[in-house]
């Protein structure tokens, strides 16, 4: 068993006055990967926006609770948020890479943390971003064109990349491959599966394979309540609760 | 009359349009027949065709009528004895005629004139009182057929779409013959300017002085007499007062109306946004006139009085004041545009920003405005196209002397206050004075095409990247 990396207490959020997390309390592990399934709306990608607190971009929303990484807590509002993000990485549903050339979406994070002050070190870290999400070969040679002419999974790397370009301990995924084709996919997964070797990684996924196949934890939720964790091999072969059962068996959802 | 007729039309032909509509509707029920298409496209049916021909008779008609009445009182009058010579002396001749039966002639009235003016009496009601039956006439016949066609349950819809769309091609029609009249008109007129004043003497020309050429007829100017002419007409002091005036317009409103545009889409909340954005459009609500007045009344003495307090000289007319004030005139633009355009760049450009860690004004700098970049030049460079064609302000605060000068403190003038100042009072049309008006209009016609041009590429560049 490894060590508790992220810990949610009782984690409320509204939108509004709309409540879309109720009590929350979920732990996840250093150098996992936890993935979180349940249908659409219920609270995963709201969940994993807190533990980066990219909520606060959205006016309305307001969170209660708390959320620990390392024991120490991030749900406060004297918290630096940019350096709480340079240490939780996040990528997207939809690939979202910068209109600018693919050298300078990697550079852009460390650039903007001082980091690699001489254009030597900043190659550096682009090109081993770059290897990390598997993008190097493809793209060693065309490193000054737009990332937007990059296929959707070239793009989809590339924003992994971006995030693990900052040197990252979390990165959050939130449905990465929703937009992606099987091939693109099974790249990605891949991915996941070396890059847990130095991060903890939380996924949102709707497909149930896809959990199964990259995770070691899962989490369900509904209507904002969690519903079941445990090992992703309990979950999917024996999960504890009906709905549990009745969701990863489509039987709803 | 006339009115009174598209009135009467107007009202008739919806009236119709009930009578159409209950009509099928009974005739699909005694008949037990499924119509071709919904019972109102039978009353748009009548409707269109009780209106249209009877207004398009009633357009020619009022087109060729007084061209028609004219020609025949013309000839009648001859034949009575008038006499003239030209076509000028003819158009007089039916002038007073006129003018006697209105009842606002107070020369003298000779037999002739008498006799002409109760004979124009006479036409003009024997015209009116046919196209009155005419009219009548034509809307019979047209509602008789479209009823006709209705009762055999012809094919309603397709007939009133098929006329919809001639209408609205007719319109489009209509507004491209207008530009392409107005490019027209401005391009004759120029080419009659520059067969007297060679093109490379106005587009080089360092001194503008037109009066020089007042009242002089264009098709008779020795050599010497065009030597005097040559530097009359040189358009650079004119361009460079209209891009120094639109450049210091350009200072004013691109900084505060780029940041204002920054601040409403990105920082301001819902709240603020919704009072202060509405607040700043009126500024692009206000008449030019009245943007005139406050920079020759109050800007422009303030100056004047600001710089002798330093002991400058400096013009009550400043091409500083003239362009502060356009410049304020265009923030709106600038900042609406700018502020839609900022609004347009995806949200996940701005997450992805964020997740990396970097701040609102490091994301905004680096990641929002360089996405909207493309865009936001275009809402420039339609600023500037704008600041270049804007004629009243420049009128009351620029001056009228052509100065080729940098000194913002300096009168100058530009292309549009000069089209005003040729063109005001009355005017020999053949000379090249006045012909001048129209070659600077063209110039500046095609100088702001370019820019619109250039800026919609931008703007299109732009959308088709995120869309």
């Amino acid at each position: 068993m490894s060590d508790i990396k992220i810990k949610s207490k009782n984690l409320n959020v509204y939108y509004g006055d709309k409540q879309a997390l109720f009590d929350v309390n979920l732990d996840l592990n250093e150098k996992e990967v936890t993935a979180l399934i349940g249908p659409s709306g219920c609270g995963k990608s709201t969940f994993i926006r807190c533990i980066n607190r990219m909520n606060d971009v959205i006016d309305i929303c307001k969170v209660t609770g708390n959320i620990e990484i390392d024991g120490i807590e991030i749900n406060d509002s004297n918290l630096d948020v940019v350096s709480l993000r340079e240490r939780v990485g996040m990528v997207f549903q939809k690939p979202n890479p910068f209109p600018k050339s693919i050298y300078d979406n990697i550079s852009y994070g460390p650039k903007i943390h001082g980091k690699g002050e001489t254009k030597n070190e900043l190659d550096e870290i682009v090109e081993k971003s770059l290897k990390k999400a598997a993008l190097w070969e493809e793209v060693k040679d065309r490193l000054n064109e737009p990332g937007t002419g990059l296929s959707g999974g070239q793009q989809q790397r590339l924003c992994i990349a971006r995030a693990i370009s900052v040197n990252p301990e979390v990165i959050l995924m939130d449905e990465p491959c929703s937009a992606l084709d099987p091939i693109a996919t099974a790249k990605i997964e891949e991915l996941i599966d070396e890059l847990k070797k130095t991060y903890t990684i939380v996924i949102v996924t709707h497909s149930m394979a896809q959990a199964v196949r990259v995770s070691q934890k899962t989490g369900f939720f509904h209507l904002g309540k969690i519903i079941e964790v445990g090992k992703t091999e309990k979950i999917f072969k024996n999960p504890d609760n009906k709905m549990t059962q009745d969701y990863i068996t489509g039987r709803f959802g | 009359m006339n009115f009174v007729l598209i009135f009467l039309i107007t009202i008739f032909s919806l009236s119709l349009f009930f009578y159409g509509r209950s009509k099928t509707k009974s005739i699909s029920v005694e008949n037990n027949i499924k119509l071709n298409a919904l019972p109102k496209f039978y009353g748009y049916y009548l409707v269109l065709w009780c209106s249209i021909p009877a207004l398009v008779f009633l357009l020619v008609w009022s087109l060729f009528e007084p061209v028609i009445i004219k020609t025949i009182i013309i000839e009648t009058a001859a034949n009575q004895g008038a006499i003239f010579n030209d076509t000028n002396e003819a158009n007089l001749i039916y002038e007073k005629i006129k003018a006697i039966h209105l009842g606002t002639y107070f020369g003298d009235i000779d037999s002739i004139l008498k006799e002409s003016a109760i004979s124009y009496a006479k036409f003009i009601n024997l015209f009116t009182n046919s196209k009155i039956v005419l009219i009548f006439g034509i809307i019979i016949a047209s509602v008789i057929y479209s009823l006709k066609k209705i009762k055999n349950n012809n094919k309603a819809r397709e007939d009133v779409e098929t006329i919809l769309k001639g209408l609205l091609f007719v319109s489009s029609l209509i507004a491209i013959l207008t530009t392409l009249g107005i490019i027209f008109s401005l391009l004759f007129e120029s080419i009659k300017f520059f067969s007297v004043i060679n093109i490379f003497d106005y587009l080089f020309g360092t001194s503008w002085s037109p009066q020089k050429a007042f009242v002089r007829d264009a098709s008779a100017i020795t050599a010497d007499e065009y030597e005097e002419l040559k530097d009359a007409f040189g358009f650079i002091p004119l361009i460079a007062g209209t891009s120094f005036i639109a450049f210091i317009a350009m200072l004013v409103a691109v900084p505060i109306g780029l940041f204002s545009g920054i601040y409403m889409a990105e920082y301001a909340s819902m709240k603020v946004r919704r009072v202060s954005k509405p607040i700043i459009e009126i500024l692009a609500g206000i008449p030019t006139v009245v943007y005139g007045f406050f920079a020759a009344l109050t800007v422009g003495p303030f100056f004047r009085q600001l710089g002798e307090s330093f002991g400058l000289t400096v013009s009550s007319e400043s091409a500083l004041a003239a362009g502060l004030i356009m410049g304020i005139m265009i923030i709106p633009y600038v900042s609406s545009l700018s502020d839609d355009v900022i609004n347009s760049v995806p949200q996940s450009l701005r997450d992805g920003s964020y997740a990396v860690g970097a701040t609102k004004s490091e994301t905004i700098k680096q990641v929002v405005i360089p996405a909207a970049l493309p865009g936001i030049i275009g809402s420039v460079l339609l600023a500037v196209s704008r600041a270049i064609g804007e004629t009243m302000i420049v009128v009351m605060a620029a001056g009228l002397a052509a100065n080729l000068t940098i000194n913002p403190l300096d009168s100058t003038t530009t292309i549009t206050t000069q089209i005003v100042m040729i063109l005001v009072g009355d005017q020999e049309f053949d000379s090249p004075k006045t012909q001048s008006a129209f070659a600077l209009g063209l110039t500046l016609f095609i100088a702001t095409l370019i820019l619109n041009f250039i800026a919609q590429r931008a703007v299109k560049k732009y959308r088709e990247k995120y869309d």
